[in-house]
């Protein structure tokens, strides 16, 4: 594709999904507005559900013709399970294999009631599988799109990520937006001993794993939290307690398994870092009492330690802009009781300017900000009343980035520190409910929730962009 | 040779008493009393008596001194806790820091790291952040106080390491507070007079 023509599709994508969200802004829900006793000050509720009914979409049962025949269905599931996670289809799928004809009979499948069409058949090109894949449109009863897919050995650690591979095609077929299935989620998990180390886990709630290993010493149970991905998937940044029982950063190579830390420079408290969409710098703020701030450090190249924010308060939480020119961040310059979320321009000066909707007499506690990848949206969460649950707030920002509308997403429970997937708009996130804790993944236009895993203690996730089948 | 081994005892537990409490004075050794010819028992048994009551003294001061010191050190290690999302100084907590201050004087070469906490609410880095704003306002007590900056450190675990696991509101209360680790200088810990 032509440089031209994917910055054109990526425009179009963009345009047709704030289209979407204006349909819904301001849309009073009646419904939901009850089930909420107290309100944020200047929040709408919900975001921006989809007015239209999602398409269908048929799987006609996957075919073999090469090695062992259960591997078509099992990419087959795995397809059908990531297209429901999409919320952009009702997927009709373990449909009967006497479906399966030579010629694809449109008439068919478009008395089933299937707008879209997917066939595939696993054949195989020397040694290797490939999946021959095709979508077809069955309202104009052509085929809209073909592809082939090397596929992995089945069992092994790629199989499910290559599988993942041809649902996001499929959803940039029909959508010319990116899929979220091959992608994953890394957090921190909190142990019975206190402990906490890396693990990640599958869009699809699947293969959850210990990415991080570390031993205990002088200073106790070793913690590491707060990850953040490397904006091309390979590295991941994090803090950790388990050299100097203080907070340090690190950052690992998921690939190589090296490790490395960002000097301290300076005395304080190094926590909360994020990559500069560039991949080179990470920021993180210090905390040292009167001189704290957000610092950055050029951790590819080992050199440029310097100082973003300087403040009596604290400034955390770093996010940036995709565009690399703005960043949003906590700060708690209005009150220790009261943080709130600021954007600010990467290179300074000027003044901050307040997101979180900030109301003198109830300033509000807003924390945690996390810019889209997409573009003009910030989440984070905020409590609800002083002692109340915590929920997730979306801002809604215009071209010159100032908030045109802020609205509450989550309702259910305590949910808390959102990050944004590949799409903009899906959001991983901590939640609490009355059987336990969890990380669940809440989509801003259907509204639908899903477990990602529960049954854990997890900290702070992160979403990561597309991952190729090649990076575990 | 028996007036040798008096003067020897007396100059081992008069130090001893010295070592022990350093302000004072070591406890006069009983004055020799001339050897007349022969063994005199009365003096044997008076000699005898005065050693076994200058080693209980020198006993007692030192089991006063070492408690004294653990004291000294329970207080330097007691903690304090704050008010929700707060940072100031309580007045319970600013008791507890009065009782630190007059150790910490008459100790210089104790350090200290001051690990802020906080409780399961709101959200993990806020929490980190909130935890070292407390540790600060402990280290801005102190230096208020005429205390230096550089024998104190401060970090914060945020709501990673609660005191109680439980969700309500006695266990959030126990586990908004700053915890005091002596990091050196145990060993000169002097109680305050």
């Amino acid at each position: 594709m032509s440089r031209l023509t994917l910055m054109a599709r990526t425009r179009l994508a963009v345009s047709a999904l704030s289209t979407l969200l204006w349909i819904g802004l301001g849309a009073t829900l009646d419904g939901v507005a009850q089930q909420v006793e107290e309100r944020f000050p200047g929040v709408s509720l919900g975001l921006s559900y989809e007015t239209r009914a999602l398409p269908t979409l048929a799987i006609q049962p996957f075919t073999s013709g090469f090695g062992d025949p259960s591997q078509a269905t099992q990419v087959e599931n795995i397809v059908a399970r990531d297209l429901r996670y999409s919320d952009r289809f009702q997927v009709m799928d373990a449909l009967p294999a006497a479906l399966v004809r030579e010629e694809v009979d449109y008439a068919l499948w478009d008395q089933i009631g299937a707008t879209w069409l997917v066939t595939g058949r696993v054949d195989g090109a020397g040694a290797a599988a490939v999946l021959v894949l095709e979508l077809h449109d069955v309202v104009y009863r052509e085929v809209a799109s073909r592809g082939r897919f090397s596929l992995a050995e089945p069992g092994s650690p790629d199989f499910r990520m290559a599988a993942h591979v041809v649902s996001d095609s499929i959803v940039q077929w029909v959508f010319d937006e990116p899929g979220i299935a091959a992608t994953r989620i890394v957090f921190s998990r909190r142990m019975e001993d206190g402990s906490q180390d890396l693990w990640v886990i599958d869009s699809d709630g699947e293969n959850l794993r210990r990415l991080t290993s570390h031993r205990g010493g002088e200073f106790g149970v070793p913690i590491s939290m707060t990850p953040k991905w490397s904006p091309d998937g390979t590295r991941v940044a994090y803090t950790s307690y388990k050299d100097e029982g203080m907070p340090r950063i690190y950052e690992l190579n998921l690939a190589t398994g090296q490790e490395k830390a960002v000097p301290t420079p300076r005395s304080g408290d190094y926590i909360s870092p994020s990559y500069h969409p560039d991949g080179r710098f990470v920021y993180f703020a210090v905390n040292s009492g009167n001189s704290s701030g957000i610092y950055r450090y050029n951790i590819v190249d080992g050199c440029c330690f310097g100082s973003v924010t300087e403040s009596r308060s604290e400034d955390i939480s770093p996010s940036f802009a995709p565009d690399g020119q703005t960043l949003a961040f906590n700060s708690n310059r209005l009150g220790v009781g009261a943080p709130q979320i600021y954007i600010m321009s990467a290179d300074g000066p000027g003044r901050p300017e307040l997101v979180s909707p900030y109301v003198y007499s109830t300033p509000g506690y807003y924390t945690s900000p996390d810019w889209s990848p997409v573009g003009n949206r910030i989440a984070y969460h905020g409590r609800v009343q002083r002692r109340g649950a915590h929920q997730i707030l979306v801002a809604e920002l215009d071209g010159r980035n100032r908030v045109r509308q802020t609205s509450q997403i989550t309702f259910a429970g305590v949910n808390e520190d959102p990050s944004w997937a590949p799409d903009g708009r899906h959001l991983v996130h901590v939640g609490v409910r009355d059987y336990g804790h969890g990380l669940f993944v809440t989509d801003l236009l259907t509204g639908n929730t899903r477990t990602l895993v529960s049954g854990i203690r997890p900290n702070p996730p992160a979403w990561s962009p597309p991952l190729s089948p090649s990076i575990r | 040779m028996m007036y040798r081994r008096l003067l020897i005892v007396s100059v081992v537990l008069g130090g001893l008493a010295l070592a022990a409490c350093g302000s004072e004075p070591p406890p006069e050794p009983p004055a020799p009393e001339p050897m007349a010819t022969g063994p005199d028992m009365d003096s044997l048994r008076a000699y005898e008596d005065s050693v076994r009551r200058a080693q209980e003294e020198a006993a007692r001061l030192a089991a006063e001194r070492e408690r004294a010191i653990a004291d000294a050190r329970a207080i330097l290690e007691q903690r304090v806790h704050f008010d929700y999302d707060q940072s100031a100084i309580r007045s319970d907590a600013e008791s507890v820091l009065r009782q630190k201050l007059a150790i910490l004087r008459s100790s210089p070469q104790v350090r200290i790291r001051m690990e802020g906490h906080a409780d399961e609410r709101g959200s993990v880095e806020y929490n980190q952040a909130l935890g070292n704003r407390r540790a600060q306002s402990v280290l801005d007590f102190f230096t208020q106080q005429g205390l230096t900056a550089g024998a104190f450190q401060t970090t914060s675990f945020g709501e990673e390491r609660p005191l109680s696991t439980a969700s309500n509101e006695t266990a959030w209360a126990q586990n908004r507070r700053v915890e005091f680790v002596i990091t050196s200088g145990g060993g000169s810990i002097n109680p305050a007079q």
